[in-house]
């Protein structure tokens, strides 16, 4: 079934599962001030002063823009999984067009739109990769199609 | 320029994509509260607009504009060139805009309260998103996409 994909359905497709679980990782981190030396806190209560951070779904309409990207991406292989799979040439070149725009909105969001004082984490650098993927694979998508009409 | 020259799908996304460029100064989100000191209620009210808000829809929404106002360039500029991934990707973009303006006015930013330009906004995305659609099916001359 994954054979029937194209090179560039399955960047994707890959670009998208990765896309869904980074969104779950952290994307925010806030450092909270930190007991000094010596003081130790009482038992029964926990370090709250510790760091937080949160993931993309916390905050603002990124994280639908995503989902809606990611379930664009992934509909060659669910198709193909489905044993459905029609012609939809529409979905090649949606998938680059929505890929490209959540690179620049989540590259917005790292640079221009990031809360003052919080930190960069892990999960927003997966998930700019990951919109990268699903850039990619679907421009080679449009190029594997015209390839075959030719 | 002949405006003439445009489609009516590419005059319907061209005229939507000046009025949400419009609308997005206007007011979208509004926080308002009061405080009473001493037996003396002190209330205050500040609005934002689509730029101030902070929130990701800004830079998406300009992306949408612009490419909502492509087609329309391209014509009245006389290179009218065959762009039909143009209208495609205005009906693609505005549609989802649309869905993430209609997601802000039933979960606001921090429980904001909602303001005209949300609902102004809201209907000028989706009239970018019917603009696109009527231009794609102008260019492919009844041909399913």
């Amino acid at each position: 079934m994954i054979g029937r994909l194209t090179q560039g359905q399955l960047i994707a497709a890959i670009g998208a599962v990765v896309l869904l679980v980074a969104m779950f990782l952290p994307w925010i981190g806030v450092g909270g001030t930190s007991l000094p030396s010596g003081i130790s806190l009482p038992p029964g209560v926990s370090g709250a002063v510790g760091d937080t951070s949160e993931n993309v779904w916390k905050g603002s309409t990124l994280d639908i823009y995503l989902l809606i990207t990611a379930i664009v991406a992934l509909i060659p292989a669910l198709l193909a999984l489905t044993d459905s799979a029609e012609e939809f040439s529409f979905v090649a070149a949606a998938t680059f067009l929505l890929g490209v725009v959540a690179v620049i909105l989540v590259a917005a969001f790292l640079t221009i739109d990031f809360p003052d004082g919080a930190e960069r984490k892990i999960g927003a650098f997966i998930g700019l990769a990951a919109a990268l993927a699903i850039a990619f694979g679907g421009f080679r998508s449009m190029q594997e199609e015209v390839a075959g009409e030719i | 320029m002949d405006a003439n020259r445009l489609s009516q799908g590419q005059l319907v996304a061209a005229v939507a994509a000046i009025a949400l460029f419009i609308i997005s100064f206007l007011p979208w989100f509004g926080v308002s509260g009061a405080v009473t000191v001493g037996g003396t209620t002190i209330g205050g009210s500040q609005n934002f607009s689509l730029w101030e808000a902070e929130n990701p829809l800004d830079i998406y929404l300009l992306i949408v504009i612009l490419v909502a106002l492509t087609p329309a360039v391209l014509s009245l500029m006389g290179d009218g060139a065959d762009a039909p991934m143009a209208s495609m990707a205005t009906t693609l973009l505005a549609g989802v805009g649309t869905i993430l303006i209609l997601y802000q006015v039933f979960d606001t930013p921090g429980d904001a309260d909602r303001k005209i330009g949300l609902f102004l906004g809201l209907i000028a995305c989706a009239g970018i998103a019917v603009g696109g659609y009527l231009n794609m099916q102008e260019t492919s001359g009844g041909e399913r996409y």
